[in-house]
């Protein structure tokens, strides 16, 4: 892979890379076994300096933190059922009808991807870190939509407070050699803005922090773009969905 | 409240400490796995047994990034409970315990001070220093872990470069672009000095299980 990419990992797991950095890393490890085991290694290294940074929480924390946890249920381990579900406390919202701008036409006619359903494993558990899905839906105000079709579950998580969304699709299959999947806000006007580029795993699994401002009224569209991206979509879209 | 290490051994945590200092020094993964893996059933107690294990490591490297004394409060109870609610997405075979609720608390801490404005931090980061001091008592500092003399000795084997770009990213929270501009590194070169010291270490000290 591009070297510029696999010289972020030692940043990647000191958590040293900004928003956009990080989301594009991201997007290279779904798609990068090296690194992925380089930034496992590396952040296992890294977190062994905490214990340089020792220091004893005052006894009310403790009475804190064991007060919270009495109220909150833990989260189900991941199963077939659950599997797409929020990381963290967002709430499912139906997806609303989509808006008929000129690509969403175009949308009506997307093929569907037929793909069984496939064991859930997105990248990020590998190295212990929060999802992008896990980080966007931790925000105190955080909606998750949720989408399925043709076998593929595509679910977007949004945080108006942090101005951040994360995307995560299930049973998607890679992109063909010299494609990728490509990531896009469609404003309430119809503008279409790329937010990144998004690699699937072997599992067809894969998870991306969307890179730019989410606002509201966007909605995010996921299409199949020569490798390096597009300007502009050149593909119908494959899913559709509206932030909020 | 420093003041009060030593006087607050009546409580809980005190004993707790005990026993964290003893996992620490032994089997800490295989232990700290078996607590999250009963957490996940609602085990408040083996929760309660993680955070004495955990908490010194925890709250401190907070502490260190975030400075503020109450706002690492916050953030540390943040992330207990963000543990305890994602205990069961926890998968042993991809990592240690360790590391996964190092990195949940890292990134918040890191979160946390790049949201809240640089500037807070710097106004705080005299105050902090001192209260660090007050918390390093005699008494933690012996057993200030084995592992942390580990870790120093292995620190020794880096560039000044690679060894101040580590420390500032990690125990500092700064970007990697922060980083250059503290150290005078030409920018872009201060994410390989990262990686760099980040990949010697990994060989001085062999990956952490």
């Amino acid at each position: 892979m591009s070297p510029d990419l696999h010289h972020l990992s030692g940043a990647y797991a000191v958590d040293a890379l900004d928003d956009t950095e990080r989301a594009s890393f991201e997007q290279h490890l779904a798609v990068c076994a090296d690194c992925r085991a380089e930034a496992v290694e590396l952040s296992a290294t890294a977190h062994s300096l905490s214990s340089l940074a020792e220091a004893t929480p005052p006894p009310s924390l403790r009475a804190s933190v064991l007060a919270g946890i009495a109220q909150v249920r833990p989260l189900p381990p991941l199963t077939a059922e659950n599997e797409a579900e929020p990381d963290v406390g967002g709430t499912v919202v139906p997806i609303r009808r989509r808006r008929r701008t000129a690509w969403f036409a175009a949308a009506a006619a997307a093929a569907v991807i037929a793909v069984g359903g496939v064991a859930w494993s997105p990248w990020s558990d590998d190295a212990g870190a929060p999802s992008p899905m896990a980080r966007v839906a931790a925000a105190a105000d955080a909606t998750t939509v949720r989408n399925t079709q043709g076998g593929v579950t595509t679910q977007v998580a949004y945080s108006k407070q942090l101005g951040k969304a994360a995307i995560s699709v299930k049973g998607l299959p890679p992109a063909p050699d010299g494609k990728t999947y490509q990531v896009w806000y469609v404003g309430a006007g119809g503008t279409i803005t790329s937010a990144g580029l998004f690699g699937v795993d072997a599992d067809g699994s894969g998870q991306a922090l969307l890179a730019g401002e989410a606002t509201p009224t966007d909605k995010v569209a996921v299409s199949v773009e020569p490798a390096g991206g597009s300007a502009q979509p050149t593909t119908d879209p494959l899913v559709v969905i509206p932030l909020v | 409240m420093m003041g009060g290490m030593t006087a607050a051994s009546s409580d809980a945590p005190a004993s707790g400490e005990a026993a964290a200092s003893t996992t620490r020094a032994s089997a800490t993964g295989a232990d700290l796995a078996d607590l999250l893996r009963r957490s996940a059933r609602g085990d408040e107690a083996a929760f309660a047994a993680l955070y004495d294990a955990t908490s010194r490591r925890l709250f401190g490297l907070v502490l260190r990034i975030v400075r503020d004394h109450a706002m690492s409060e916050e953030v540390t109870q943040e992330v207990y409970l963000d543990v305890w609610r994602q205990c069961a997405r926890f998968d042993p075979a991809r990592g240690s315990a360790m590391s996964w609720l190092m990195t949940i608390a890292h990134r918040s801490a890191v979160d946390r001070v790049r949201a809240s404005e640089a500037s807070r931090r710097r106004d705080d980061a005299h105050a902090a220093t001192s209260l660090d001091v007050d918390f390093d008592t005699t008494a933690e500092s012996a057993h200030a872990s084995l592992e942390a003399q580990r870790v120093r000795r292995a620190l020794t084997t880096l560039t000044d470069a690679q060894r101040s770009a580590v420390e500032l990213a990690y125990l500092g929270g700064y970007t990697h672009t922060e980083v250059a501009r503290l150290l005078d590194l030409p920018l872009g070169t201060a994410k390989t000095r990262i990686r760099d010291g980040l990949i010697r270490l990994r060989d001085t000290l062999g990956v952490p299980a």
